[in-house]
């Protein structure tokens, strides 16, 4: 049964460096035109998937599709995949032009299709002018372009981006987010994104995959993600978060920090140990006497759009999100409403058997 | 004091026992035995008898290099693949030789090729008609390429072992299959450390003497050996110097031209 | 899985492959040399013949007292030389750090004279001057040639150790009430050392293994190496292995302590 839609597929792919396995039977598909972000810590083994559908890494086990048709053993250059590297990988002997004409020129076209192409990526990743330039004379930025260029002058069912704003500083990253997302709608190429950065992964993907330990932990579209994490680890991992630990006293009933909170999750066992999230801007700061928690502000800091307060209620100590600024020592109430707390399973959320499941 | 004046003693001892000698050269090439302005010491030199000598020492050095390339370029190119990642014992082991007495491994190599040699020994063990080895320019072309191999082999060696990886991974994925990837990436960013190779081999290829004279055994007459009886045993010190003056420049024009091809100089010299 | 076992077999015979070529690049590099020492060993003056183990060549060897009069002479040249280029290489790195760009780029090229001219040239110019001032050739000619080309390796050993230097490193002395001098020696020299000792023990080994600029340069005296070629020009002789193996030994042990304490890439 083979969906139209699957332009890769990865079925029960394992990957080991001699005795670290560093990536545990992955089922995972991507479909035509879907922007996909790969979003984990370091060493959680997204990279290596990465190059696994690359084709710089070979499987220990498990096999990779493409449309359908089995590529484990295909070398990187006849797959219909290309990839901008990790701090750009240029040819420094070449100069821009030579970089980005390289895979045409292997492809034997003729000369004047070449020069048609390479302008027009030019024109695209906005480098026009420098075609004469060396590479190394290029800032970080424009290497990064030229780099995304190269890449995509091929015209790649996929295009594969293994942290690529990585080296650049963040007003260039948020920049080239917008730019890579616009040129990803404009091109209608599946982009397979690899980052560690949560807010790139938010901002820029269709579907995020959050994987640690070399495990798949949750997909699903960022707001999903966001906002319904599976496990505690995507909850911190994906956002600043309040991570308590809760026992289900009933259906739509918690306790937590030594309260207790109605809530909308049901079908937990009564008295089940569970862990609680909630997100520092879904706490409202309140008068004490309508507060649903009580406690002191122990310190504030100024975010720009908002504070960060830090404020105890007894035990619990609680990262609070707010507009009006409540001053070190003050007493505050907060309020949280059911909607806003996440109730999470303690044991590890299996990940479903046909893997890739969409929202 | 200044901490700049440090430097003094050794400015001046390499301006004494460098600079100024090199100058000695120059004065010598263009004087007579009386010291008198002379460009005679050329003329001398260039005479048709020999030309051949001249001809001799830039082919047979650049016959040298040729083949010291041909072994070495990939020799480092597999020591530097990823597969050798823990083969550092033998990346040292075939760059020591380098370091060691030249006259030494050239007098080893006369041991193998002697009349009385071991290889004729063994020819004769086996029956076989002991050959003429030494004394012939194979036997000279046979000890440059022994002395100078491994210093074509480390430049280059260094050069690919700090190739970027990914730069290879990025040619294969943009379409490169491996000899691709080889004539279109390798070797043009390894041309640093060929130059750099090049002119480790062919400098003291062409300027040797010492080989010439063990494994030549005077039938192979180099520049080397001409400057050598000249100064040694000739006497000569003007013509001699006129040569060695020649042979400078030839150098440094053969080096600038082969540094146009490396103009940042990332080949490095020894340092 | 079938698949990457098929991919990873050829991979696995091209490796072996690159072994044989290393090997027998190996064997060519060393083959010489392991015949030479046997036959230092060997009782006959045979090339080819085992006739037993001896060490009578040995013997020979420190009977000669040309050879261990060339023995002291080389010694006694690569000891002085080493010293006197450690000494005014480290002043020079130490002076050239603190320099302006402009001189500090000329005295470097100054140090690569050496390196990039012909050691025949450089031998010859430094013969024609010590003729012209009518110094003897003696060893002290040798002496002062082989400072000039030890220097320069002392010289790029420490210069990079001064550049990987804090250089508040010398300043926060000052700044604690160092007096500059004592400055230097507590701050700068413990730091710089690692390349003072690579560099002396690379003069050492440049200065013990010297032919050519040696061979111009003296006269009167002769070191090992020019006892090995004028022994060669008259054919090959077993006391000669016996030398050569032990010039090898000391020299191979020599290298084996400089490249631990740097890589060898970096030299």
């Amino acid at each position: 049964m083979y969906d139209e839609q699957r332009l890769i597929e990865l079925r029960g792919v394992s990957k080991s460096f001699g005795d670290t396995q560093v990536l545990h039977n992955i089922d995972l598909y991507i479909r035509k035109r879907e922007f996909v972000t790969l979003l984990g810590p370091s060493g959680c083994g997204k990279t290596t998937m990465l190059r696994i559908i690359g084709g710089f890494e070979m499987p220990t086990e498990g096999s990779v599709l493409f449309e359908d048709k089995d590529i484990t053993d295909v070398p990187p250059y006849r797959r219909r995949v290309n990839t901008v590297f990790q701090k750009y990988a240029l040819f420094s002997h070449l100069n821009v032009f030579d970089n980005i004409a390289f895979g045409l020129k292997l492809r034997k076209l003729p000369k004047a299709e070449i020069k048609e192409r390479v302008d027009r990526m030019l024109r695209l990743v906005k480098m026009e002018g420098y075609e004469k330039r060396s590479v190394e004379s290029l800032s970080g930025g424009q290497q990064q372009r030229i780099a995304i260029a190269r890449a995509l002058v091929n015209e790649p069912e996929v295009l594969l981006l293994d942290e690529p704003l990585g080296a650049l500083d963040l007003k260039l990253r948020q920049e080239m987010q917008l730019e890579l997302k616009s040129m990803q709608q404009e091109l209608g190429i599946t982009f397979l994104y690899v980052t560690h950065d949560q807010e790139e992964a938010l901002t820029m993907s269709d579907t995020i995959v959050v994987m640690k330990g070399g495990r798949i932990q949750q997909i699903g579209d960022p707001k999903r993600i966001y906002d319904e994490p599976k496990n505690a680890f995507v909850a911190d991992f994906i956002g600043q978060s309040n991570l308590l630990t809760g026992v289900m006293l009933a259906d739509e009933l918690v306790m937590m920090a030594g309260k207790e909170f109605p809530c909308v999750d049901e079908g937990f066992e009564k008295n089940e140990v569970v862990d609680v999230v909630v997100r520092p801007e879904d706490i409202m700061v309140v008068g004490t006497d309508v507060g649903m928690l009580e406690g002191v502000v122990e310190s504030v800091l100024f975010k720009g759009v908002h504070y960060e307060m830090m404020v105890a209620t007894g035990e619990t100590r609680w990262k609070v999100h707010s507009t009006t600024m409540q001053p070190v020592g003050s007493r505050v109430g907060l309020s949280i409403v059911p909607f806003n707390i996440h109730i999470m399973r303690r044991e590890a959320v299996a990940i479903p058997a046909e893997g890739g499941g969409q929202v | 004091m200044k901490r700049r004046w440090f430097a003094t003693p050794y400015a001046l001892w390499m301006l004494i026992f460098t600079i100024v000698p090199l100058l000695f050269v120059v004065y010598f090439a263009f004087t007579t035995r009386d010291g008198a302005f002379t460009v005679e010491n050329f003329g001398k030199f260039f005479r048709p008898g020999n030309l051949p000598v001249v001809f001799d020492s830039f082919r047979l050095a650049f016959f040298c290099t040729a083949i010291c390339l041909l072994l070495g370029y990939p020799a480092a190119y597999f020591l530097a693949s990823r597969d050798f990642s823990r083969g550092r014992a033998i990346v040292v082991l075939i760059l020591l030789p380098m370091w060691m007495n030249f006259l030494l491994r050239t007098y080893a190599m006369m041991t193998l090729l002697e009349r009385n040699g071991v290889i004729n020994t063994l020819l004769e063990a086996l029956g076989l008609p002991p050959q003429s080895l030494i004394g012939t320019e194979g036997a000279v072309l046979l000890g440059m390429v022994y002395n100078y191999l491994p210093f074509m082999i480390l430049p280059i060696y260094t050069v690919l072992k700090k190739m970027d990886h990914r730069v290879i991974e990025a040619a294969e994925d943009l379409g490169a299959p491996p000899m691709k990837v080889f004539s279109r990436v390798v070797i043009p960013l390894s041309v640093p450390g060929v130059v750099s190779g090049i002119t480790m081999v062919f400098m003291p290829a062409v300027t040797t003497f010492a080989i010439s004279r063990m494994l030549g055994s005077g039938m192979i007459y180099l520049i080397g050996d001409t400057i050598e009886d000249y100064f040694i045993n000739f006497s000569n010190r003007n013509v001699g110097s006129a040569l060695s003056l020649v042979l400078m420049v030839l150098i440094v024009i053969s080096i600038g031209l082969l540094r146009k091809a490396d103009p940042k100089g990332e080949g490095g010299a020894l340092w | 899985m079938v698949t990457s076992v098929a991919r990873r077999a050829p991979r696995r015979r091209a490796h072996r492959l690159k072994l044989t070529y290393i090997i027998v690049l190996l064997v060519f590099l060393y083959l010489p040399i392991l015949v030479m020492i046997g036959l230092s060993f060997n009782a006959s003056e045979s090339r080819a013949q085992w006739t037993g183990f001896t060490l009578d060549w040995y013997g020979r060897l420190f009977n000669d007292s040309r050879i261990m009069s060339a023995l002291q002479v080389t010694i006694s040249v690569a000891v002085m030389a080493t010293v006197i280029s450690t000494v005014i290489g480290t002043l020079a790195a130490i002076g050239m750090h603190s320099m302006k760009q402009g001189w500090s780029n000329l005295l470097t090229n100054v140090a690569y004279l050496p390196m990039t001219t012909p050691d025949i040239v450089t031998g010859v110019s430094l013969m024609l001057m010590f003729v012209f001032v009518q110094w003897p050739l003696s060893k002290w000619t040798m002496l002062c040639a082989h400072v000039a080309f030890d220097t320069p390796y002392v010289l790029f050993s420490v210069l990079p150790r001064l550049r990987q230097m804090n250089p508040n490193l010398y300043e926060a002395a000052l700044d604690l009430g160092c007096k500059p001098t004592r400055a230097l020696f507590k701050v700068i020299l413990p730091e710089i050392m690692p390349g003072v000792i690579t560099g002396s023990l690379l003069a050492f080994t440049m200065s013990l293994d010297d032919f050519v600029i040696s061979y111009f340069t003296s006269n009167t005296d002769q070191n090992l190496s020019m006892i090995v070629y004028s022994a060669a020009k008259l054919g090959v002789e077993p006391t000669m292995y016996a030398l050569s193996t032990l010039m090898f030994l000391v020299i191979l042990a020599l290298l084996l302590i400089i490249n631990r304490r740097s890589k060898l890439e970096e030299i």
